[in-house]
């Protein structure tokens, strides 16, 4: 196409959006929908995507959490008042688990719980206390960078003796080195035994103010009822899960016909049911956005035949100047492509705006892919093509002489 | 003689609801190069008809049109587009300006469908404004011009594209005498520069200027003066 007429056209197509301002406004309005909601739900999916991603990542690949309740509640079926009345998780369970488990080679309980942890005049609180056993570093991948971490002796004598974490560390003993030393832990006086490598922060919070304690002291301060979670790291998930709900089934004495009355939880597993949820929700989201294209292309169409009605004497005059009948087509077809990019740009920006209100109010991380973008502005082009077309057609099949007569 | 326009046993019948209008029944016509003729005769003589049908905007219904030698009727809506663009040069009575945009774009309009490059548009936009009497008024928008001054932008406009014939209709119909005067001594410098001109007009003071008149009547050839 020439230049020279392109740039006509345009001037011809946004001169006419000027002119029209709210009545293009208006009629942009399904795109303007229907852009935002592509937009803003693929953005706040992606942010979602790549929060789970992160959280995910500190729980572990090939860990499962084997825990009285599911992460997850949902879905069709699911006996809520069953799933409470479970039996708690025990040291038989873990017992069970250590002792027939095939399929892995690490397994450790874990009780975890809050507390204050103090030295001298100096005092960390809230720190995340977690009770186990040897297994622990090698399933959470987790280094000790000084001293040991707790041994099975440590375990079997419930010693008070605990591993720092990096925050704890450095905060309680800024310039000496802490093994040897002495904390109180929610009151209780621990020997310092070994110091956790640095892990870092995620989604915001320090992963490093925790302290691990043997599980068989833990139980002096929440007593042997609470039920345990058993973690687990797997070679194969899929082939340790039977495994796992093979054993304890037995150990739990639960009947044929009846269902698992404990949850194996996973990384793997959340990001199978989050992407099932997602799916949905891109369905539900091509549905509305769907709608409201079509809406907005139907409102183009109108605006256009309006507008090809009220312009037709100027169509009139361009064909008497020498105007081709495909050059009257290119101008109305790109007033129309420019009507939903007006649109498809205003879509853009408000889908911008909901996802970073969504980001800031979910505190989901900010992630508005490019390729959102670039199918915002491509479905107000077809919608533009589309609906335009006819209107277009219309204005370039006009009769010259009784386009200049018209009134 | 070099002959430009050649019309013969020339028919137009169009639909006017459910009666057939017969405008033009059987038009015997030439017009050589660089004549000035009129063609005068009350409403429904056929005027607007034959005006549309010597500028391509209409194809007769039967008879032939032969154009610098070529024959209309056979040319398809892309021909006749061509060869409005590049012989033909419209002069309306209403002016027919695009509104939102300043004289010399107006004038400037007809080049950019013949594919001139911009700097030339505008500096042939401007030439021909000047050679209006419009130097002053390039930037201003129709809607600040008068209506002689508005007139004198659309002959700028039919000259874009230095067309052969300039086909004028009523051109002074909207204007007092005295500005029509200045208008028409514009047509008769065309003429003098070699422009073929067609004027179709019921005002005597506008035909007179023409060597020739063609009186029309009932869609046919009255007499000629």
């Amino acid at each position: 196409m020439d230049r020279g007429f392109l740039l006509e056209s345009l001037r011809s197509a946004l001169e006419a959006i000027k002119t029209n301002k709210l009545r293009s406004l208006l009629t942009t309005l399904g795109i303007i929908i229907g852009v935002t909601t592509v937009i803003s739900v693929i953005s706040v999916i992606t942010g979602l995507k790549q929060k789970i991603a992160t959280s995910f990542s500190s729980l572990g690949a090939n860990v499962l959490y084997i825990q009285k309740y599911p992460w997850v509640m949902g879905g069709a079926g699911v006996d809520w008042w069953k799933i409470r009345q479970r039996k708690n998780l025990g040291m038989e369970e873990y017992k069970a688990l250590k002792e027939y488990g095939s399929s892995f080679t690490y397994v450790a309980p874990q009780i975890s719980n809050r507390f204050d942890v103090k030295h001298g005049d100096k005092k960390v609180d809230g720190v995340s206390v977690d009770g186990t056993t040897e297994d622990f570093p090698e399933i959470m991948n987790q280094q000790v960078k000084l001293g040991r971490f707790l041994s099975t002796d440590d375990i079997q004598y419930r010693r008070d003796v605990c591993v720092l974490g990096n925050d704890v560390a450095t905060t309680l003993f800024p310039d000496e080195n802490p093994v040897g030393k002495t904390v109180r832990i929610n009151g209780r006086v621990f020997t310092v035994i070994g110091l956790l490598e640095e892990l870092g922060e995620l989604m915001g919070q320090s992963m490093d103010n925790v302290a691990v304690i043997p599980y068989t002291t833990m139980t002096k301060f929440t007593g042997r009822r609470r039920s345990l979670t058993i973690t687990v790291l797997a070679e194969d998930e899929d082939e340790a899960r039977e495994e796992i709900r093979w054993i304890l089934r037995r150990v739990r004495r639960v009947k044929e016909d009846e269902e698992d009355d404990f949850s194996i939880n996973s990384a793997g597993a959340l990001t199978r049911q989050f992407n099932q949820l997602t799916r949905a929700l891109f369905i539900i989201m091509v549905g509305i956005a769907g709608i409201s294209l079509v809406v907005g292309g139907i409102g183009i169409m109108n605006i256009m035949l309006v507008s090809v009605t009220e312009r037709t004497r100027e169509i009139g005059v361009r064909k008497a100047i020498g105007a081709k009948s495909s050059e009257i087509l290119g101008q109305f077809l790109l007033e129309s492509i420019m009507i939903c990019f007006v649109g498809g740009f205003i879509g853009i920006l408000l889908g911008f705006s909901l996802t970073k209100l969504i980001s800031l109010t979910g505190n989901i991380p900010f992630g508005m892919p490019i390729w959102a973008i670039l199918l915002g502005f491509g479905f107000s082009f077809i919608i533009g093509v589309f609906f335009g077309f006819y209107p277009a057609r219309k204005a370039a099949a006009l009769n010259p002489v009784e386009a200049l007569r018209y009134e | 003689m070099n002959k430009l326009i050649e019309m013969e046993n020339v028919e137009k019948a169009y639909k006017l609801g459910e009666t057939e209008v017969h405008a033009l029944r059987g038009l015997d016509l030439t017009i050589n190069k660089g004549e000035c003729v009129s063609i005068v005769g009350p409403s429904g003589s056929g005027k607007s008809t034959i005006m549309h049908i010597i500028g391509c905007l209409d194809v007769p219904s039967f008879g032939s049109y032969n154009l610098e030698g070529r024959d209309v009727g056979e040319m398809n809506d892309n021909e006749l587009a061509d060869i409005r663009k590049e012989l033909i040069g419209f002069v309306f009575q209403d002016f027919y300006l695009m509104p939102d945009v300043s004289a010399w774009y107006n004038v400037s309009l007809p080049m950019i469908y013949n594919r001139i490059p911009p700097r030339e548009r505008k500096e042939r936009a401007t030439q021909l404004l000047d050679s209006v009497g419009l130097s002053q008024r390039t930037n201003h928008f129709p809607n600040q011009l008068s209506g002689g001054e508005r007139q004198r932008v659309t002959i700028a406009r039919a000259l874009a594209n230095n067309p052969e014939i300039i086909l004028a209709d009523e051109p002074t119909g909207n204007l007092d005498s005295k500005t029509g005067e200045g208008i028409m001594q514009i047509f008769n410098r065309l003429h003098e520069e070699g422009k073929t001109i067609i004027l179709v007009t019921h005002e005597r003071y506008v035909a007179e200027r023409a060597l020739r008149k063609i009186h029309l009547k009932d869609g046919m050839i009255e007499f000629e003066e």
